[in-house]
């Protein structure tokens, strides 16, 4: 008899992934492409001569313009934009609930060709920016409120009625299969069984889409339809430096206030206060937040003065059939397919630059804008607070200013576009990658510490290996946001698509609109497709 | 090895741990026992430098690691190993890299991030992993691994970090029969061999017979029971749990 001895065996071999492999080379070549686009690499982009001009742009910032008069200008062009952004979501919610049903796998159960078509059909709003939209409502509408309100309600309106199916589905069935097996109508089982598990996600939602809906009607104001961002766009091409800081002030204080009342609502929603007794009693906070939003709805229907009788008026329905007509078929010449593909390629590697730039910049600031658990010795609180303040001014002012800015020291092209973009990226993914370290569980880094672990190594081994895959999902989901946004810093003469889509609206040249406006969506589709394999790939 | 003397914890307005006196000489195997809540694991904690004491004063390898910051701080911790209650594995990382992180208490820091491209001192990783089982597992990430082998995982950082002091807290609760006395050994072999000595939590009273030089029952944060083993019996024990100790 022989011994069975247990062979001594090798190691085995560490075998790396091949899909993650190929998928960081690919975003490393094309961030890399991207510098080479923008002339990082080869032509000078500096423009030193605009250093005087930008001095004294950053000397407005401690002397903004606060004189009475302008105080009152600030404060109607800030009733503007509220009206605006309460209207648009308004809007949007009502589309939202009416289109959620069509959007929803529950209406069409087993038949999904028709969820597919309603699907698709949906992608065309969700895919072009508010500021397209606003553009193309202002050649039908002319200069009336309702462009504001529907360039906010259109493309809000699909992506709400997208959610909201979304929601509804994913309530748990058993109440609804209950109902309809006990012989009530599909309506009422929705009504009795669905409806009241998912209300709370569809209020929070609604309430998340008010807080950026501000933000949008600030960038609508950019392109003329009146609030802070027009003031904005008025002192800036004035040279008012003082009056444009005391813009951006407003402005940021504006999408403070809308974060935070939204938040507190939305937590609220999340994490109601034990009801007591047996009569029904309801939320004072919830029940105040929404009477409060449709008080403002209602007077900013008064104060916009929008009436229905606009949207119903023959001239509107000749114009609307008028750029149908003129708009189809688009146009597939070879100059402008061409001039089209150049500027889908700026497009890309504008967004690309930009999210790189915001997400290297958000991984350096991490640590810093991280709200600290313990207390803190009050210079790093210090730190924390000025990063946390300076965060929230970059994502408070729009990308097309952060785009003047820049444009004071660099050379026109798509740089200082996707730096622009890059700036106010920053702002948002260095919120929410301090938000991920804030929520990572702490013991597993307090482990390494406690067995000897430095600084560096603690990070290292306890929390980037936690955090890379939830920072990079976000940045991903930002890339998808910057490439609608580009044609925004385009459309005002950053270069890309929206540059194009510009040209052809100024000259009229409807058929080139459709053709730069179908690029748009099947490029947005695309980025969409190419970060969700991404995402799957990071899993 | 490890000096306590009326020692108090406080977290908020609970007592964790009320006048504890405690002393564990270079060699011994020491079993904490005791009903949840008596203070095993903020014993533990505080042994390893994580707890504070509100009172009293805690001496380990012979300073008080309340008095020590910086580097010195790092150099009494990385003499210290620790297998957690709740194990605090970083879950994406690949197991070489879980147990690597035993050594980075030694380790210059571009040391350590140079493994984590280059894993550093594979056989002793090995090594280890082929003592609890899991050498095949070595490039899998952390957190496909199950719940017993992710304890053997927690084990084997220990047994790379080879330390002085070696602390468990219920390091075999998800583990079978054979692999519980696998893992006892390892643990008290690991501080035996440096002759340093080790401090386990456990609930089972056979396991620390079996094992431990020491029994030490806890009650209420205060010391209830101390004997060596050759003075009890499983009765003892069992009548400890029930309460009559």
């Amino acid at each position: 008899m022989t011994a069975v001895v247990d062979p001594p065996r090798a190691p085995p071999a560490l075998r790396r992934s091949r899909a993650r492999w190929a998928w960081g080379v690919g975003a490393s070549v094309l961030v890399l492409w991207s510098l080479a686009g923008a002339g990082l690499f080869s032509g000078d982009v500096l423009n030193p001569a605009g250093t005087r001009q930008l001095a004294r742009f950053a000397d407005g910032a401690l002397a903004p313009d606060l004189s009475g008069e302008f105080r009152e200008v600030l404060l109607g062009s800030t009733l503007v934009t509220i009206a605006y952004a309460a209207l648009g979501t308004a809007v949007a919610v009502l589309v939202g609930a009416v289109g959620a049903i069509p959007l929803a796998r529950t209406t069409w159960g087993r038949r999904r060709g028709g969820w597919l078509v309603a699907r698709g059909v949906v992608a065309v709003p969700r895919g072009l920016h508010e500021v397209v939209w606003g553009l193309l409502l202002l050649n039908v509408l002319g200069l009336d409120p309702w462009v504001g309100v529907l360039a906010i309600g259109v493309p809000y309106g699909a992506v709400t009625a997208t959610v909201f199916a979304d929601l509804l589905d994913e309530v748990p069935r058993g109440a609804h299969d209950a109902l309809l097996a006990a012989g009530a109508g599909r309506g009422a089982a929705a009504l009795y069984g669905l409806l009241p598990q998912a209300a709370g996600g569809l209020l929070a939602y609604s309430f998340y889409r008010l807080e950026c809906a501000v933000r949008s009607a600030v960038v609508l104001g950019l392109i003329g339809a009146g609030g802070l961002g027009y003031q904005l766009s008025l002192s800036f091409t004035s040279l008012r430096w003082d009056q444009v800081w005391s813009c951006v002030y407003a402005l940021t204080a504006l999408c403070v206030a809308a974060v935070v009342a939204g938040r507190a609502v939305r937590r609220r929603l999340a994490d109601p206060p034990p009801a007591g007794g047996d009569r029904p009693r309801r939320d004072v906070v919830l029940a105040g937040a929404g009477l409060a939003t449709v008080s403002l709805v209602v007077w900013s229907w008064w104060y916009l003065a929008v009436t229905p009788a606009a949207l119903l008026a023959d001239r509107t329905r000749e114009q609307l059939s008028y750029l149908l007509g003129e708009a189809w078929p688009p146009r597939l010449s070879g100059p402008l397919l061409s001039s089209a593909g150049r500027a889908a390629v700026d497009t890309v590697q504008m967004s690309v630059i930009a999210v790189a730039l915001a997400t290297a910049g958000a991984v350096l600031l991490s640590g810093v804008a991280v709200r600290p658990a313990h207390r803190a010795r009050p210079v790093a609180w210090l730190a924390g607070a000025v990063v946390r303040l300076g965060l929230l001014l970059l994502r408070a002012v729009p990308p097309p200013v952060w785009a003047l800015v820049l444009l004071f020291v660099l050379r026109p092209g798509i740089l200082p576009g996707a730096l622009a973009l890059g700036v106010y990226t920053l702002g948002v993914l260095g919120r929410l990658t301090a938000e991920t370290l804030e929520e990572l569980e702490p013991r597993p880094a307090a482990a390494l510490t406690a067995l000897g672990a430095g600084p560096a190594a603690t990070w290292l081994y306890g929390v980037a290996p936690r955090a890379v895959g939830p920072v990079l999902a976000h940045a991903l989901h930002r890339w998808e946001v910057a490439i609608r946004d580009t044609v925004l810093v385009g459309l005002l003469g950053a270069g890309g698509l929206g540059a194009l889509l510009a040209t052809a609206l100024q000259t009229f040249d409807w058929p080139a609109v459709t053709t730069t406006l179908v690029v748009l969506v099947l490029l947005t589709l695309a980025v969409d497709l190419v970060g969700d394999r991404a995402r799957d790939a990071l899993r | 090895m490890l000096r306590l003397s009326g020692v108090e914890v406080r977290f908020g307005g609970t007592r964790a741990l009320d006048g504890l006196d405690l002393v564990v000489e270079a060699g011994e195997r020491v079993a904490v026992i005791g009903p949840s809540g008596a203070g095993k694991s903020t014993l533990i904690g505080l042994a390893n430098g994580s707890v504070r004491p509100t009172a009293g004063s805690v001496e380990v390898l012979g300073s008080d690691p309340a008095t020590l910051s910086g580097a010195d701080a790092r150099r009494l911790r990385a003499r210290v190993g620790t297998v957690h209650q709740h194990l605090e594995l970083v879950g994406p990382l690949r197991v070489v890299h879980n147990v690597n992180a035993g050594r980075i208490g030694s380790w210059p820091a571009w040391r350590s991030a140079w493994s984590l491209l280059r894993p550093q001192g594979v056989p002793e990783v090995a090594a280890a992993l082929r003592d609890v089982g899991l050498e095949v597992r070595m490039h899998e990430r952390t957190d496909r691994l199950s719940g017993g082998q992710q304890q053997r995982v927690a084990v084997a950082r220990v047994l790379v970090q080879r330390p002085d002091l070696v602390l468990a807290d219920e390091p075999a609760s998800a583990l079978d029969p054979v692999l519980t006395d696998r893992t006892m050994t390892l643990l008290t072999g690991v501080a035996a061999e440096g002759g340093g000595s080790a401090l386990v939590s456990l609930h089972d009273p056979a396991l620390a017979l079996r094992h431990c030089s020491r029994v030490v029952g806890l009650v209420d944060g205060r010391v209830e029971l101390d004997a060596p083993v050759q003075a009890l019996t499983l009765a003892d024990l069992t009548a400890f749990y029930a309460g009559d100790g």
